[in-house]
């Protein structure tokens, strides 16, 4: 169950293949083509589609539960959202603003912990000597391609004989480490650090772990952001194995809005869209930040591919 | 998974997940302590109504704080609550066992606190003697002890009554349908009107009425087995609830969804079966605008029972002296009338039900119904239903099947192929 | 995949620090020897140190649950009664007359279908807007991966109620159309395609984003060639960016492939009962959504993870074939 759809973002750097010669030359867009005014309205109707669905959580989050079936729809906001936020962390079945917290927790302390495993491990894979390198390497690669959620079952198991079950670490150690962060962080330190550096801190007496913590960590920055917030974006969504793991009453927030979802006696929608609002904010936080960053990732990837 | 490692390792995994995590660990479920100070928890689904109960309770235990954790839909309770019993953690102090799912947890009863050890052997009094004898195992442990019981009234709509020219007393109502033939004879004079609305939602919980009606037990017998091809009870309520779709009483609506809701608002359908604590959820659905549209009538064929629960204490608890303190006051006849009063439970002590509170009780909102009269007497009727261990999944599976009969996706025979088969599964059998 | 730098230095164990200052006493040498030795245990035994969390971790929570599954599907193995036996491949016997099964299969399979064809043409076609001289791309770029950065439980919370059956928009927007509404959760097909509508909104932008960099590689004077040729827009389209495409295209596809076999979070909140059914005839029950379902709701470890084994097997073939299929079409360009 290790972060592996992760991976899924990573799509491209997993298939560094060789791709014939002749695509490997760029231009630049010398004779690109102009985009038509046709060209425009597609793209703007694409945004529109895209934006939609989160538009209408938002209206809705800030009207009442009428709004949801109301025919026109109602597009615009409207003043409730005090009182839905207020009624949303009051929920008893919710138990929204643990699963905010728990979420916040798991997510955060995954990112943190996978980003340092695998840059130990992809710098040894990347730069250090040793018998099994080639071995190891390889193995991480195989990981990569695992389905591991279909362990899901012997891994409850575990969890029960470990006691976790309903506690939190059973959905933060699970996800610890993941190979394609091994891999990414490999490729990155081969790329970026060079070997003289290495060689001159060992000159200088630095023990191994002394050269990774002062001088491939600091390096490595930039691949750790993307790395961590990737990571920080797989665990906060994280469903099935928090839905199978975890109780009510200790939820995650995706837990914690699937219960307003089946809460059947009345799905109060405004509640709904409100939880479903605020499970996404943390994301869309991420997305600000980090919107070029991630989509010079995806291409850049892809390139390789 | 229990013999592949030494114990050792598992200690040392635990407490090097846990190094890393002790910020986390701190918001784990479950009682929590600190400096003598004791929490309870009480899970619960629906509405118990026990607000003031746990504030009695607070104030006559100094440094005891109650906390509630209450899932609505019973569906989604069950499972988690036999997870957690399974797993030996995560369970409240105190949990509302509803009766559909107790004769499982009375096959673990050593998971079970056995309530006769805290003073409950005294209390057969409290109880109509059926829910009493539920409460217990074989061997004479007793781990549930009785709340509410499901006694059972069919709501109909005034306004829809009145514009087929059926009668709109409650009493002439109940008269129309003394069988459920009648009832359906009613329905297809209420569709031939042609009001525009149908007579039922959706025959589901129709099925659930009948077959507590018919028999002493439904999916499985009291060994455990599942009889769903030979209990009649299962098959007639079936045939019956089928031939309501077929005669097209059914406004296809499945329980508790957002149509369904809306239709209690917007006049879509003209009965719904009612145990005492539906008469809360229609009130409030249908809000302001519909006060005085529902009214309260006999049930067909008499009797029957829908719901119903216990209160238990799992072994887990860390504080399961408290915690049976606590299940006997909530459980008692005044712990039953509270519960009346604030969610119109129908209790299940005589007592309780006898007393002026239950026998004077009127609903203005269903025209001054006496709602507490109609449902004690029905309650005195009862016969106790044996529910199987696997009660609850087989009954998604029907209501599955069921909805997909009513809405013209599969035949009779194929649905009724189809839960049995899923039925076989959930049990376990297939 | 095993491009590693054998040539790369790596970190070989120099001299030990202050080997040549030649201090005499014996004392200083005992500490020389034990700064020598800790240098060598340090480049002997770091590496093995720094990969070890990786290893052990996924040993414990990734490896050993995947093939304890196996042992597991080989036993009549409840929640409740825990291991009741060896029963040998019962369970995988009882899995091939399954109609549930097979049925959860096929929607999974279906499902995987209809969502991406679509969305990979689809996705070829922002490419091939976004390759354009263009105002704004960089805020276009950015626009399409919006909703592959949100909350998917939220989202299918959302479009949950968009396909509601009375008062969804999306009936609302086809009544208006003069189309009749359509039982989004209760006809197999149109369930399939209220998911598929899901799955491609998150994931289309993202695959536009890699097609457009693999366009971007395409090197002009090919197009100018074959605009000289006088071939059309179009053509140019089908008959140079497509086949160039090729090995970023099936490599989507195998990335699509093993994400949407494990595909469960749309279905199974789509669903609202919680009980993982899928609709009241399974109608979008998806493969690890009958795994969760026998698991967990009924219990039956067993077969649950007999289930789970043959979706991972499936995965596996799956994949094979596809990377069997990739190599064939490159050795053929």
């Amino acid at each position: 169950m290790t972060a592996s759809t992760t991976g899924s973002a990573a799509v491209p750097a997993a298939a560094r293949r060789p791709s014939p010669p002749r695509a490997r030359t760029r231009r630049r867009s010398g004779g690109m083509r102009e985009a038509t005014p046709l060209t425009y309205a597609a793209l703007v109707l694409t945004l529109v589609l895209s934006v939609f669905p989160l538009w209408w959580m938002f209206v809705v989050a800030t009207r009442d539960s009428a709004a949801a079936s109301a025919r026109p729809p109602s597009l615009l906001p409207g003043p409730n959202l005090g009182l839905n936020m207020e009624r949303l962390f009051a929920n008893s079945t919710a138990n929204f603003t643990t699963g905010l917290m728990n979420s916040l927790i798991a997510a955060t302390t995954v990112a943190v912990s996978v980003v340092l495993f695998c840059s130990l491990a992809g710098f040894a894979l990347g730069k250090l000597r040793f018998r099994g390198r080639a071995g190891f390497t390889a193995a991480v690669v195989v990981t990569m391609a695992v389905p591991v959620q279909v362990g899901v079952i012997p891994l409850l198991m575990l969890m029960e004989w470990l006691g976790w079950r309903g506690e939190l670490q059973a959905v933060i150690v699970p996800f610890m480490v993941s190979g394609f962060g091994v891999f990414m962080m490999r490729q990155y330190v081969q790329q970026t650090i060079p070997d003289e550096l290495l060689e001159a801190a060992r000159i200088d007496g630095c023990s191994t772990f002394r050269i990774y913590w002062s001088v491939v960590l600091p390096a490595l920055r930039p691949a750790m952001v993307v790395l961590g917030l990737l990571t920080f974006m797989t665990v906060w969504n994280e469903f099935i194995w928090a839905l199978a793991v975890l109780t009510p009453a200790n939820p995650t927030v995706q837990y914690s809005i699937n219960q307003l979802n089946l809460s059947a006696f009345s799905r109060d929608f405004a509640l709904m869209f409100t939880g479903a609002a605020f499970a996404t904010l943390p994301l869309l936080i991420i997305f600000v930040v980090l919107g070029r960053q991630l989509v010079g990732r995806i291409m850049e990837g892809a390139i390789k591919a | 998974m229990q013999n592949l490692l030494r114990p050792g390792w598992r200690a040392a995994i635990a407490a090097a997940g846990a190094g890393v995590l002790l910020a986390a660990t701190a918001c784990g479920g479950g009682s929590g302590e600190a400096d003598g100070e004791v929490t309870l928890v009480v899970d619960t689904f629906g509405v118990f109504g026990y607000e003031e109960l746990y504030q009695r309770f607070e104030e006559e235990n100094p440094g005891v704080t109650i906390e509630e954790r209450n899932i609505t839909d019973l569906a989604d309770y069950t499972p988690q609550l036999q997870q957690n019993i399974a797993a030996g953690s995560g369970a409240g102090d105190v949990v509302a066992v509803e009766e559909g799912i107790l004769v499982q947890f009375l096959q673990q009863a050593d998971r079970f606190v056995d309530l006769n050890e805290h003073g409950g052997a005294e209390l057969e009094a409290n109880f109509l003697p059926w829910k009493w004898e539920q409460g217990h195992t074989t061997d004479g442990r007793l781990i549930g002890l009785g709340t509410d019981i499901g006694s059972m009234a069919m709501c109909y709509n005034v306004e829809l009554f009145r514009d087929a020219g059926l009668p709109t007393d409650r009493e002439e109502v109940g008269e129309l349908w003394p069988t459920w033939e009648d009832f359906i004879e009613t329905g297809q004079q209420f569709q031939e009107a042609d009001t525009g609305a149908s007579f039922v939602s959706t025959i589901f919980p129709y099925f659930n009425v009948l077959k507590a009606q018919e028999g002493d037990h439904t999916y499985q017998n009291t060994e455990g087995e599942l009889v769903i091809e030979t209990n009649p009870a299962v098959r007639g309520s079936w045939e019956t609830v089928t031939s309501m779709a077929e005669a097209g009483l059914s406004a296809n609506l499945p329980l508790w969804s957002d149509e369904w809701n809306a239709g209690i608002q917007n006049n879509t359908f003209a009965t719904l079966p009612c145990p005492a604590w539906m008469l809360g959820h229609i009130e409030s659905t249908a809000g302001d605008a519909g006060n005085g549209r529902w009214d309260v009538a006999a049930v067909p064929g008499g009797g029957g029972n829908w719901g119903g629960s216990f209160l238990s204490v799992p072994t887990q608890s860390e504080h399961p002296e408290l915690a049976a303190e606590l299940a006997i006051l909530l459980s008692s006849p005044e712990g039953q009338l509270a519960a009346w009063n604030a969610a119109n439970n129908l209790p299940s002590s005589e007592e309780a039900i006898d007393s002026a509170d239950v026998q004077e009780f009127t609903r203005p909102y269903f025209n001054d119904a006496p709602v507490g009269q109609i449902y004690g007497a029905s309650a005195r009727e009862l016969e106790p239903v044996y529910f199987g261990p696997d009660n609850q999944a087989i009954d998604d599976a029907f209501r599955a099947a069921l909805e997909s009969v009513e809405q013209g996706q599969a035949s009779p025979d194929e649905g009724w192929q189809r839960a049995a088969e899923e039925a076989e599964r959930a049990a376990g059998e297939g | 995949m095993t491009t590693l730098d054998r040539g790369g230095p790596g970190a070989p164990p120099g001299p030990p620090p202050g080997a040549g200052r030649g201090r005499p006493t014996t004392g200083d040498d005992a500490r020389e020897r034990r700064r020598a030795l800790a240098g060598r245990l340090d480049a002997k035994g770091s590496p093995y140190l720094f990969i070890a969390p990786f290893f052990l971790l996924f040993g414990v929570f990734g490896l050993f649950p995947l093939l304890y599954t196996v042992w597991v599907s080989l036993h009549e193995w409840s929640l409740i009664g825990g291991n009741e036996g060896f029963v040998g491949l019962d369970n995988y016997v009882r899995l091939a007359t399954d109609g549930k099964f097979w049925n959860a299969l096929y929607n999974t399979i279906g499902i995987f279908a209809i969502a991406v064809v679509p969305q990979l043409l689809m996705a070829l076609l922002l490419a091939d807007l976004l390759n354009r001289r263009l105002r704004w791309s960089g805020f276009f770029r950015i626009g399409l991966i919006l909703p592959y950065v949100t909350s998917i439980a939220a989202v299918a919370i959302v479009f949950g109620q968009l396909f509601g059956p009375q008062f969804g928009m999306v009936n609302y927007l086809l009544e208006l159309a003069g189309v009749d509404p359509v039982d989004w959760r209760g006809e197999k097909y149109a369930s399939w395609v209220a998911i598929a509508v899901m799955i491609d909104w998150r994931w289309t932008g993202y695959n536009a984003l890699i097609y457009l960099a693999a366009m971007q590689a395409v090197p002009r004077d090919v197009y100018e060639a074959a605009a000289i040729d006088g071939a059309s827009r179009l053509r140019q389209f089908w008959q140079i960016t497509i086949p160039l495409l090729r090995p970023t295209i099936i490599f989507t596809v195998i990335i699509a492939t093993i994400g949407q076999m494990q595909l469960f979070t749309e279905p199974a909140v789509f669903g609202t009962d919680g009980a993982m059914n899928g609709g009241t005839q399974s109608q979008f029950q998806t493969v690890m959504m009958l795994v969760y379902q026998e698991a967990f709701r009924y219990g039956n470890y067993g077969y649950g993870s007999a289930i789970a084994w043959m979706l991972f097997l499936l995965i596996v073939l799956f994949s094979l074939l596809n990377v069997l299929v990739t190599s064939r079409i490159r050795s053929a360009t």
